[in-house]
């Protein structure tokens, strides 16, 4: 790909002759030097897993935040840069509320995904849109919720596209994540079994030794909704793999 | 509900009446002083519009009177507006802003016709459009002081609307508005209710007759006036027509000297 | 001295008054049942002693599950609907489903009190399933304030049927009675002679009803004529 680099990477809003938007693509790329992050969907609900990149001991791990909540049923988990994540999970958050506040239902997790994919093509040289980007969003975000449909989890990329998985790694480990993931998953797996399969296949990927520190986890369930795993609990989990 | 004279009744129980000013319990502003009068009277008037259904089309009718309070000052407006081969409309109140409103759908149709996509407006759509126009200005308190109704051929079968001016809409087989809904609409609703499916000829006579009716009894009439009928072989326009009439009948009247 | 007293003979010029509202009549009434909503609406627009249409219901059909009652001034009740119709439409598309019956309430809430100092002067009431198939009313005033309810009547009769309802359908005012609830046959008659009485009554409530039950199976309705003068 970076072989046939020709002006055409120049404008965010210019096709090559291929087709093709470079910089969306490069986008996308930047989400392959990120850290890594699983999701992986069973029947009673949805885990979140990813890895914090503490590349300092003065790092206070604490403040890398890299799942947010969207709504008390949606959470989300990212890999890029973190920092253009920012404005989508605003917009995720403010639909969800929204959507509340307007039909009194918890808003579905398509729809919140669906919102937050409107705003990953409003980019451009010369947008007048207040808010909008002049470059492609460098993030990747995985969606996790429950939903009147059940577990859903849905990826997002830069270039706006959203598709519904059973189980989806981003990230630098990607690759071998996702490969993991295929051998591992299976229709009827128990949600403790999805979050120690989760916290296994990071650890596989992670160059660092993984540790509570290091790792964020949540769940999504119908009963409990959204929660986050204590430092506790995660040890707990990795003390089994 | 509501009182005689046609107020609205109040929204709750002791509470506003829509349209009016409302002191809040207990509040101290007086906002009665600082009323704002963006709407104002019609000036140069057209009084009834009669329409009636028949067969395979429509008939309209308006007189050609442009009132001046009592004055009767012009005897020669056109209150008929043929908007395409399908569809007329016809215009009571205002004349001014019947002719501003005449601009902009004829711009409108000429703006269709440049599209040239062989789209363009029936009588359900100008009724539609009537109204959103009305109800618009109604809401800014800035109303276009008429009442409209919409004649034509929509689908192959007979369309009559009403629009008045602050966007209060519908569709019936007979209309009339003004005093012409006290004065005809009884004599057109009774012929129809005896005889659904009237012919042209009898639609017209019908309405010729309240035409003659209205010039009677209406202060604001004119024995002069302009008769459309609408069927799928397009607009007649037919007019300015003359009723004859017979006042020997007045000498009869007592009790009003 | 003098000239103060000629001018005050002088009164402002005749004006006719602007009104941006009117009252077109029109009764909705609605009852929820087990496993059914029933909502009923005469067909009379009327504007002071005018009677513009005897063919003009007051109920419309949002989606497959919901019907609405709405009465008052009927050029706010079309633009109201009309925007409700465009809203649902939207919906359906983003969410992929039609708006549940709960959510078009909460939707027409914030609606009307979006206009709050300059309301629609519409009485509303929402008659449909919920999401258990279970018969559901909400009721509203014209400022966006709803409540669910198991029956209401709105609009310009409401004041003669309400009781009507409260003490066949909630077997208050009556001694050693508990209200039962009814069958949607027995809803229909009960609506029928309701409407019959107010129409005796009211100038603004006649000619025909329309009788909507929405059930599993969809909606069915029946007309049934009233009084015409």
């Amino acid at each position: 790909m970076f072989l046939t680099r020709s002006e055409y990477d120049r404008g965010v809003n210019t096709f090559s002759p291929e087709g093709r938007l470079f910089q969306v693509e490069y986008a996308i790329e930047a989400i392959k030097l990120g850290s890594t992050a699983i999701g992986l969907k069973t029947n009673e609900g949805v885990v979140l897993a990813v890895e914090k990149r503490v590349t300092s001991s003065l790092i206070e791990a604490g403040s890398i935040e890299k799942i947010m909540e969207v709504d008390k049923h949606i959470a989300c988990a990212m890999s890029g840069l973190i920092a253009d994540s920012k404005t989508l999970i605003d917009k995720a958050r403010v639909e969800a509320q929204n959507h509340w506040f307007t039909y009194n239902e918890n808003m579905g997790v398509e729809g919140v995904t669906q919102a937050v994919s409107n705003l990953a093509l409003q980019f451009g040289d010369d947008d007048p849109d207040p808010g909008a980007m002049s470059r492609p969003f460098g993030v990747a975000l995985l969606f996790a919720g429950v939903d009147e449909k059940g577990p859903r989890l849905f990826h997002m990329d830069p270039s706006g596209t959203f598709i519904q998985y059973d189980g989806k790694a981003i990230g630098s480990g990607s690759e071998g994540a996702q490969q993991a993931l295929q051998e591992v998953y299976h229709k009827s797996m128990t949600l403790k079994e999805a979050c120690k399969a989760a916290l296994t296949i990071l650890k596989q990927v992670m160059e660092e030794k993984l540790n509570s520190t290091n790792v964020e986890m949540c769940t999504v369930t119908p009963q409990n909704l959204f929660r986050m795993f204590t430092k506790e609990e995660l040890e707990d989990i990795i003390r089994e793999i | 509900m509501m009182s005689i004279n046609g107020s609205p009744g109040p929204l709750w129980t002791g509470g506003p009446i829509p349209g009016q000013f409302y002191n809040f319990p207990g509040g101290k502003s007086d906002s009665n002083n600082t009323q704002r009068v963006r709407s104002v009277n019609p000036i140069v008037t057209g009084t009834s519009v009669l329409a009636v259904q028949f067969k395979g089309g429509v008939v309209i009718a308006a007189d050609t009177l442009g009132s001046y309070g009592s004055l009767a000052k012009y005897r020669d407006l056109k209150r008929l507006l043929k908007v395409n081969d399908t569809t007329v409309i016809g215009a009571a109140g205002d004349y001014a802003d019947f002719q501003y409103m005449s601009n902009i759908i004829q711009q409108q149709v000429i703006n269709d016709e440049v599209i040239n996509d062989g789209f363009g407006y029936t009588p359900k759509s100008v009724h539609c459009l009537l109204t959103r126009i009305l109800y618009n200005r109604r809401s800014q308190f800035n109303p276009l002081w008429n009442t409209y109704i919409i004649a034509g051929i929509e689908e192959d079968q007979p369309y009559l609307g009403y629009v008045d001016k602050i966007g209060m809409a519908y569709e019936a087989p007979s209309l009339a508005c003004g005093f012409g809904a006290y004065v005809a609409l009884p004599i057109i609703r009774d012929a129809l209710e005896k005889k659904p499916d009237i012919s042209k000829d009898e639609a017209v006579a019908l309405i010729d007759r309240c035409m003659k009716l209205m010039y009677y009894r209406d202060a604001r009439a004119l024995n002069k006036y302009q008769l459309a009928v609408i069927t799928k072989d397009g607009v007649d326009i037919k007019g300015p027509i003359i009723s004859e009439t017979n006042w020997e009948v007045a000498h009869m009247i007592r009790g009003y000297e | 001295m003098a000239s103060a007293s000629v001018l005050s003979e002088y009164k402002a010029p005749i004006s006719a008054h602007f009104s941006p509202y009117d009252f077109n009549g029109g009764t909705v009434l609605a009852i929820a049942g087990n496993d059914f909503a029933l909502i009923a609406t005469d067909t009379r627009l009327s504007q002071g002693f005018a009677i513009h249409s005897r063919e003009c219901p007051k109920t419309f059909t949002l989606t497959n599950n919901t019907i609405l009652g709405c009465c008052g001034f009927h050029g706010d009740v079309l633009t109201l609907t009309k925007t409700l119709a465009a809203r649902l439409q939207i919906f359906e598309k983003d969410h992929n489903k039609p708006m549940p019956t709960a959510s078009i309430a909460a939707m027409l809430s914030t609606i009307l009190y979006y206009r709050r100092f300059f309301p629609y002067y519409t009485h509303n009431v929402v008659a449909g399933l919920d999401e258990e198939g279970k018969g559901c009313v909400y009721s509203f005033d014209p400022v966006g304030c709803y409540e669910k309810e198991s029956f209401r009547a709105k609009g310009s009769a409401s004041a003669m049927l309400q009781p009507l309802l409260d003490n066949q359908i909630g077997g208050k005012n009556q001694n050693g009675y508990t209200a039962q609830s009814l069958t949607s046959t027995q809803c229909v008659a009960l609506v029928k002679d309701v409407f019959t009485s107010a129409a005796e009554r009211d100038i603004y409530t006649g000619d025909n009803i329309i009788i909507s039950v929405v059930n599993k199976d969809g909606i069915k309705s029946e007309k049934f004529p009233l009084r015409r003068d």
